[in-house]
């Protein structure tokens, strides 16, 4: 998923981040005074197929209130068209709180998201080998206009989703497309207008979907939004709909104003005992986007009146001491399942310990300092692709032996014996962003104090226009790239082939071995409960083995609360705030 | 705040007293050329002295920038940041301003975050910004001379039609079409192995772009009336070709009215280059004032030092222009002062 | 007269013909792939080969002249405008569609307006409030004490560069004292949040474009003040036994304030067209700060409709002063 943040404003090398969602999240620690903050143990995700509304009530919740949210650096959607939805912040914020779809998360009692119904009575029914799934669609469920959601909506609602054209950027286009059945020759309801399509069909409540090849991760794919209902024929044509979408959560669009404000209200329509996790204690919610940064801290570190019911999504390095030293457990860490990577051309670096080497001169702390995160917290040292918390990750392994960390030395060692020494790295920066020139600044001098030779070129696109384009000239000529990676739920399946499979699009590495395609392929067939621990298996050989890919952070949002915001807590699923169980103290 | 500079209207600081014609102080001063008037009244005026006094001052510092970066023993090359910075409290020196005194081995301190030299980049921000200021001058003066004689002299339809470009480029306004061309420059040489010297040219280019109206007009304004005068019309009966009338009897006279305005003119562009880049447009590779500015203010309360150095640069040197400038009009062109 | 108007109303009007165009070659030629923008917005930077969509739909394959064709009809009669897969509706006025959010540009740039217009207005009557009256004083005192104190501070507090001025009253007064009335800047909607709420948003950026643009006002007035009393005129009226306050008031100040009202015609117009770096240091959300942040987000429509808008303001501005001061003196036309 990625992160939808103006370019001017994004750290070149944590560019936009594409997949979200997933994870554990050993969270709010609750240090008070300063002192360091650990995470906690990464409590896997989990499955809760029998749950049922109404949601859980949160301990001392009382109702009422309005809250603020301010979003520092970050426009928010273009379009709050649940099909078109694939941004951590636009899905945290829709999801918990107006649109509804299959499936959905609820924060475990240790912080790990489980997973748990939403729309469909439970997590969807299978066939055998993963290639059919039935979800039935709970009749209770309403729409803000107060009618039934029908089954035949869903099915509409997921068919819309194969519209790749009328959708670039929704996530249909990933695993829609891919896994339905026909759906790389049809394209969708929109484009393909009157064609038949019969993956998706409907019986009164229940919901089939064919599949062409197996997916058993659908009750997963079914938390996103595109997975749920719109309503039919015109009501929800594009463009239009983007802008005021039926909701069917507890609260409904109030106003939404492009790159600016978005306002929630309670929708009374919305029955509690149809929904599993969700609540509607606040009465309002105010998301105000595209806010400075400096004067977000000032609001949140200032204690008055706005501040008390207001919740930042973010904290500006600067401010991070006398925040951890004022805010207590009102200043939350969340994992956002997320890794950060550099790239080495698999097909023209291929000698693994150059690649090694690359890994030890890679400045860890001054690289996180010069683009504005706060080394140890926001970011923290990485050890493979998967991120802590996913399911079948295997704890503590260290490609190298030991935790990789900046030393020019063993880079040099490497350099020597792999006869390389002076070797010519050629990379982009995205020039227009100071901080991604910071940060290119401490890569470049870390590689060369490494005895690297590089040429870093300035580029005023992003640079995944160039990296992600095999017919560009300069991507032809460049040797060193990078992906920030955030999975879309927390199995390996959306960290590992997307990056590492032979001609995915953002194997920007150009990585290709056959055994691990053929591994990757035989994974997803094979039974459920080993699926997870084969994941973590294979990432751990492919780091072991091949070292294609110098994972160089694991990603931490930090979340500051005001202090009559009741339960702050952070949502693991999406690394984001969790706005499904918050309230404002009375 | 890119207005035409307008140099007839201004009121006067000089402390001078009228001259009385008959006075010995008159008598002595007579056989002086306007100019060695003008720069006696310069001398003579305190403000003036001193500004120019700051002037040299950031002159020689721009001049000798690699060679006073040498004498502090700092320089602008990237350190590692983590080795100077306290990771956990907001990237802040561990050594130095603003938490732990005075630190002598970098005199200004170090920036947050990245960790580099304040005096270096301070040092090479005057440069930056000198250099630029003064390419800018340099071209929009050519420029504008050139359009201001060529439009004076030549008259009927040249002068339309050049009068008619002064106006079009005066109703642009300035800054956001350097906002919008910046960038598109940018763009279309940024894989140049020279870019960062292309990206200043583009800069100067864009400030001198939409600089030189003011001195065309001015230049064109006394060409009209130069051009009736009798020593031209004599040139002209003699049969002296244009160019050598233009450059031999009219060029000497201009010298005041270009004088004035290229003094005013770099203050102008001095403050443009560092708003630009405050901005976020401009030099972004290498030191600048404006855009250390911009890059302080999230820390003025913290470290309100790294804010100021950069901020007392640009206020410094755009002020003392700007005030001898001042003096300079009032002493070329008495008919100012009142 | 009524020739010399319809002169200046042609030549006014080819100026925005001619700017307009130069906008609109600007973006055309200017980026390497104009679509760029759009399209990395709309694929989640995979854009690749779909840019050649993006660039067929918005009509970067076709000669220029023909799409500004389209743009000059849009603005009279409307278009519609293809992103990708969906088609757009762009009602008259149409000055394109935004990038960013792909809404109409005229309905953002009217709904900016008010900011920018509050902006502007109280800026420019603190030019004339504070101006005018200092230059009238320092004018009668001239040569005093007074004067002199007042025009060397003046001329000392116009020589800062105002975007440094503007930034340090608002990190000092707002950021860090939290001066009261001033702690909460930027623009607030005089009807839906209040007139006082207004008021106090836009107070420090007022103050700050008043007293740092009265400055030239001062000069102005004091310099043509002192020119209108050396007239003879005043000299008649001052023999005739006038009270002082008529002659200064009455038969001074009219005459000299003709060519300082003329001035701020331009002015006004220059600050209608944006205040880039007041909207950016105050937070005020209007065609300024619109058009800075376009700038950043590569947003073309935007940048190409704000540069227009500028340049019309201030033409328009230029063309009422001039038609103004030819009503108000004659001799202008004769030349």
């Amino acid at each position: 998923m990625k992160r939808n943040k103006p370019l001017a404003l994004v750290a070149g090398a944590a560019l936009i981040t594409l997949a979200a969602c997933g994870g554990g999240g050993g969270d709010d620690e609750g240090s008070t005074g300063g002192t360091d903050r650990e995470f906690g143990d990464q409590g896997a995700g989990t499955k809760d197929e029998k749950l049922q509304g109404p949601a859980e009530a949160i301990e001392g919740a009382t109702e009422g209130g309005t809250v603020t949210v301010y979003v520092a650096g970050d426009p928010g959607p273009n379009s709050l068209d649940p099909t078109e939805g694939w941004s951590v912040l636009g899905n945290s914020i829709q999801q918990a709180l107006t649109s509804r779809s299959l499936t959905q998360y609820k924060r475990g009692p240790d912080g790990e998201p489980v997973l748990v119904p939403d729309l469909a009575t439970d997590l969807g029914t299978p066939n055998e080998d993963y290639t059919e799934w039935t979800f039935t669609i709970r009749d209770d469920a309403t729409w803000e206009d107060g009618k039934p959601i029908t089954g035949e909506e869903v099915a509409w609602g997921i068919q819309r989703s194969l519209d790749a054209e009328q959708f670039p950027s929704g996530p249909g286009t990933e695993y829609s497309k891919a896994y339905f059945e026909g759906g790389q020759d049809y394209n969708g309801p929109y484009t393909d207008k009157g064609k038949a399509y019969d993956a998706i069909s409907f019986d009164g409540q229940d919901v089939t979907i064919k599949m062409s090849k197996p997916f058993p991760d659908m009750d997963y794919w079914g938390a996103f939004m595109a997975m749920g209902p719109a309503p039919l024929g015109k009501a929800s044509q594009p463009p239009n709909y983007g802008q005021d979408p039926l909701s069917n959560g507890p609260y409904k669009i109030e106003k939404f104003t492009v790159g600016e404000e978005l306002v929630l209200t309670k929708n009374d329509q919305w029955i509690a005992d149809s929904d599993p996790a969700r609540h509607q204690y606040v009465d309002e919610w105010i998301f105000k986007f595209d806010q400075d940064q400096a004067k977000v801290d000032q609001i949140m570190l200032s204690d008055n009146s706005d501040s008390q019911t207001a919740i930042a999504t973010s904290i500006g390095s600067d401010k991070y001491k006398q925040a951890n030293e004022e805010l207590g457990d009102r200043l939350v860490q969340q994992t956002a399942q997320c890794v950060s990577t550099l790239t080495p051309d698999y097909t023209k670096i291929t000698d693994i310990n150059i690649r090694k080497a690359l890994a030890y001169a890679y400045p860890y702390n001054d690289m996180w300092l010069a683009t504005g995160e706060v080394p140890g917290v926001t970011r923290v040292p990485a050890n493979s692709v998967m991120p802590p918390g996913m399911a079948g990750k295997v704890d503590g392994f260290q490609p190298d032996g030991e935790q990789i960390t900046f030393n020019p030395e063993k880079a040099k060692e490497l350099l020597t014996e792999a006869d390389a020494v002076g070797y010519q790295i050629n990379m982009v920066y995205y020039e227009t962003d100071p901080l991604a020139v910071a940060g290119q600044k401490q890569l470049t001098k870390g590689l060369e104090t490494a005895g690297f030779k590089v040429k870093a070129t300035p580029i005023q696109v992003s640079p995944y226009d160039i990296w992600l384009d095999p017919e560009n000239k300069i991507n032809k000529t460049l040797n060193l790239r990078g992906v920030n990676w955030c999975s879309d739920w927390p199995a390996g399946s959306t960290m590992l082939p997307p990056l590492l499979k032979t001609g995915a699009v953002y194997n920007t590495a150009q990585f290709s071995e056959a055994s691990v395609d053929d591994e990757m392929d035989n994974i997803a067939t094979l039974p459920l409960e080993e699926q997870a621990d084969a994941w973590g298996a294979l990432d751990e050989k492919i780091m072991t083995d091949y070292f294609p890919i110098i994972p160089t952070a694991f990603r931490n949002d930090l979340f500051v609360f005001g202090t009559k915001i009741g339960n702050p807590s952070g949502d693991a699923a999406l690394g984001a705030p969790n706005y499904k169980d918050f309230y404002v103290m009375q | 705040m890119s207005q035409p500079t307008a140099p007839e209207t201004l009121g006067s600081l000089s402390d001078e007293t009228p001259v009385d014609p008959n006075s010995k102080q008159a008598k002595a001063i007579a056989g002086r050329s306007p100019m060695q008037i003008a720069l006696g009244r310069l001398v003579r005026d305190k403000i003036a002295m001193v500004c120019a006094a700051v002037i040299v001052f950031f002159l020689v510092v721009a001049i000798f920038a690699p060679l006073i970066c040498k004498l502090f023993g700092v320089s602008t090359d990237t350190v590692f940041a983590s080795q100077y910075l306290d990771m956990l409290g907001g990237g802040m020196p561990l050594k130095g301003p603003p938490n732990n005194g005075f630190d002598p081995e970098h005199p200004f301190g170090i920036a947050p975050q990245s960790a580099d030299d304040n005096l270096a980049y301070w040092v090479y921000g005057c440069r930056t910004s000198l250099t630029i200021a003064a390419s800018a001058t340099l071209f929009a003066s050519v420029v504008g001379i050139a359009v201001g004689l060529l439009a004076g002299f030549l008259g009927g339809i040249v002068d339309k039609v050049l009068s008619f470009f002064i106006d079009l480029f005066l109703t642009i306004p300035f800054l956001l079409a350097a906002l919008t061309i910046a960038p598109i420059l940018n763009d279309r040489f940024s894989l140049n192995d020279n870019y960062a010297l292309i990206q200043k040219f583009s800069l100067v280019a864009v400030l001198a772009i939409f600089g030189w109206m003011g001195m065309a007009r001015l230049i064109r304004g006394e060409v009209l009336s130069l051009r009736e005068r009798e020593f031209v019309q004599a040139a002209r009966v003699l049969g002296m070709p244009t160019s050598r009338v233009l450059i031999k009897e009219l060029m000497p006279n201009l010298a005041a009215p270009i004088i004035i305005s290229v003094s005013l003119m770099l203050p102008a562009f001095v403050a443009a280059e560092a708003g630009l880049a405050f901005l976020g447009i401009g030099v972004t590779s290498g030191a600048s004032w404006g855009q250390t500015i911009s890059k302080a203010v999230k820390y003025f309360e913290e470290y309100p030092l790294y804010l100021w150095e950069p901020l007392i640069g640009v206020v410094l040197l755009v002020l003392s222009l700007n005030l001898l400038g001042d003096a300079i009009r009032d002493a070329l062109d008495p008919k100012t002062r009142r | 007269m009524f020739a010399y108007i319809v002169k200046r109303l042609i030549s006014g009007f080819l100026v925005v013909v001619l700017v307009s165009m130069a906008v609109f070659a600007l973006f055309w030629y200017g980026p390497s792939k104009p679509a760029q923008a759009i399209c990395d917005r709309e694929t989640s930077n995979r854009c690749g080969d779909r840019i050649e969509i993006y660039q067929e739909n918005l009509g970067y394959n076709n000669p220029i002249y023909s799409e500004y064709g389209k743009f000059v009809k849009g603005i009279f009669a409307g278009r519609e405008i293809t992103f990708g897969a969906t088609t757009y509706q762009c009602d008259a006025p149409c000055l394109g569609l935004s990038y960013n959010t792909k809404q109409p540009v005229t309905e953002e740039l009217v709904s900016r307006l008010p900011a920018t217009a509050s902006v502007a207005v109280g800026g420019a009557f603190l030019y004339l409030l504070f101006g005018i009256p200092i230059g009238v004083a320092a004018a009668r005192r001239r040569g005093t004490v007074t004067d002199k104190a007042l025009v060397s501070s003046f001329l000392f507090l116009s020589s800062i560069p105002y975007y440094l001025f503007a930034l340090l009253t608002w990190l000092y007064l707002t950021v860090l004292w939290e001066a009261p009335f001033v702690s909460d800047v930027g623009y607030f909607s005089p009807i839906s949040d209040g007139p006082l709420k207004w008021f106090g948003g836009l107070f420090l950026a007022w103050v700050a474009l008043g007293i740092f643009g009265c400055t030239q006002y001062t000069r102005y007035t004091r310099g043509a003040m002192v020119e209108a009393l050396s007239e003879d005129y005043i000299r008649t009226a001052k023999a005739k036994g006038l009270p002082a306050r008529t002659i200064v008031y009455k038969h001074g100040l009219r005459a000299a304030l003709v060519p300082v009202v003329t001035i701020f015609g331009i002015d006004f117009g220059i600050l209608l067209a944006g205040t880039i770096f007041t909207e950016r240091i105050f937070e005020i959300q209007g065609i300024g700060w619109w058009s800075l942040q376009a700038v950043g987000n590569k947003d073309l429509p935007v940048v190409a409709a704000t540069a227009m808008f500028s340049a019309v303001m201030l033409i328009v501005s230029n063309l009422i002063v001039d038609i103004v001061y030819s009503i108000l003196d004659p001799r202008v036309r004769l030349s």
